[in-house]
């Protein structure tokens, strides 16, 4: 009974119980203090680890790793490590592609542990095991999967930047959005027009995002203060959230879900702007 | 137009590197470069065999392209391909283990005694994950570092969920009994200093 019963707090802890299942342990937590103490236990150490391996995601990724990530593994390995990647694109029918080079602020899960590394310093303060936050511990995965999800954006964009005119387009501003957003699934999605904000739009991008196809919509502008800006939108099954700014990999996001869409504005202009237009995005689209 | 999602259920081969279906396939398998790094640390305990093990993986995902189902997670299917990796390894030769990539002795003697104790704190961590089986330490890994759930750590190691749950569960007290027993450790050494 003791296995089981450790089964079920971890399980508890890692939200994997359903509802019924979920009651039962909490109504066990209630009564018993040891199970209390066993699972404040297990929470703190399931920190001590993420903080433990934390770091590593934040290490410069070595250059033969990269260049076997290309297939170009022999003879391409330099033994010293590397922060900027080249990466060519593809050459396509309309595009020409110089060598590109872009920063591995793609890399998807560059922050994902940020949120709990910093906390590590409170267990050494009363000992290694001190206090802990099983309510965190059930929003880890959901709070992860979010990371991960804007890291992605904003290495999109920044893939976007360093490509500059060579950048590799998968729906033009002028094609019928439908057929490429429903690929993307978000059949019902049109083009924001922003020229009044002085963005052009200039087309799409397919993308991956958490394994999911998502949408990158790309817009320039000749302004260099305000630089290009994109629109991640993919879907979501997550609630409902209201604009909330971010800032990673050097650039700014305003990301919000709406009805079963996840939106990410990203750019390197000032937040007031963004706000602007992520207000004119979400009447333009319906989506806040 | 070609928008590039079926495209990568046919078999593509990793050489035509000029192909856009390859070229986003490398994409992804660089974004997720960081994570599997972390995941094969976790495995194998030491920086240098974890860079190695990746670069294996890397060169068997290129191989295996074509196997990549679009739609799918391509992070999941990165660490099935290094736990297999990795798995073969253990079988192929006997593994010399390294002790953690953070040794102690590296620790400058004039670093705040806080800081301190925490490096050396989760440099214990790390320890105490190697001293756990292997199919405890990739579960571990796999659903409280990396976050999957247990259904997808499941098929990623290719067990029911009701084997992911008992190992977790069987990793994560040992873990925690490790770490008491060497906080344990840690304050009789430091009473001992004191006095």
């Amino acid at each position: 009974m003791q296995k089981h019963s450790d089964e079920t707090l971890v399980a508890y802890l890692d939200g994997e119980l359903d509802g019924p299942e979920r009651q039962h342990v909490e109504a066990w937590l209630a009564a018993d203090l040891g199970a209390r103490d066993r699972l404040t236990g297990l929470a703190q150490s399931a920190d001590l680890l993420r903080s433990a391996y934390g770091d590593i995601v934040n290490e410069p990724v070595p250059e033969r790793l990269i260049a076997a990530a290309r297939g170009e593994t022999a003879g391409a390995a330099q033994p010293h490590e590397a922060e900027i990647l080249v990466l060519p694109r593809p050459q396509r029918s309309t595009i020409t592609m110089p060598g590109g080079r872009w920063g591995i602020g793609i890399a998807a899960a560059a922050a994902l542990f940020g949120l709990v590394v910093g906390g590590t310093g409170s267990y050494f303060a009363s000992g290694l095991l001190s206090s802990g936050n099983p309510a965190a511990e059930q929003r880890f995965a959901a709070a992860a999967a979010n990371n991960t999800w804007l890291d992605n954006a904003a290495g999109y964009y920044k893939l976007v930047v360093s490509a500059g005119d060579a950048l590799t387009i998968d729906v033009a501003a002028d094609a019928d959005s439908r057929e490429a957003l429903q690929k993307a699934s978000l059949p019902q999605t049109r083009w924001p027009d922003l020229k009044p904000w002085g963005l052009n739009f200039r087309g799409a991008r397919l993308v991956v995002v958490e394994g999911r196809p998502a949408a990158q919509l790309v817009y320039t502008t000749e302004n260099k203060a305000i630089g290009p800006l994109t629109l991640v939108i993919s879907a979501s099954k997550q609630a409902d959230i209201q604009p909330t700014f971010d800032h990673r990999q050097d650039v700014n996001l305003l990301y919000w879900r709406h009805q079963g869409r996840a939106y990410a504005l990203v750019g390197q202009t000032d937040i007031g702007y963004l706000w602007g237009i992520a207000n004119d995005v979400a009447w333009q689209l319906d989506a806040i | 137009m070609s928008l590039g999602w079926k495209e990568a259920e046919a078999p593509v081969r990793a050489a035509d590197r000029g192909d856009p279906v390859s070229q986003r396939f490398s994409d992804q398998l660089i974004a997720v470069l960081p994570r599997l790094r972390r995941f094969a640390r976790g495995l194998t305990g030491s920086a240098t065999e974890a860079d190695d093990l990746v670069q294996a993986a890397c060169e068997r995902a290129l191989a295996r392209e074509h196997q990549f189902q679009e739609g799918t997670r391509f992070d999941s299917w990165m660490f099935r391909i290094v736990q297999t990796v990795w798995i073969d390894q253990l079988r192929a030769r006997e593994v010399r283990k390294e002790d953690s990539d953070v040794p102690e002795e590296r620790l400058g003697s004039d670093a705040p005694v806080r800081t301190i104790e925490a490096r050396l704190a989760l440099a214990e961590v790390r320890r105490a994950v190697q001293l756990l089986p292997p199919d405890q330490r990739t579960t571990l890994m796999l659903v409280t570092v990396e976050g999957l759930s247990y259904k997808e750590a499941a098929d990623v190691v290719g067990v029911p969920v009701g084997t992911i749950m008992s190992r977790l569960a069987r990793a994560r007290i040992a873990l925690q009994q490790h770490l008491e027993a060497g906080g344990a450790s840690r304050r009789s050494v430091k009473n001992a200093e004191a006095q």
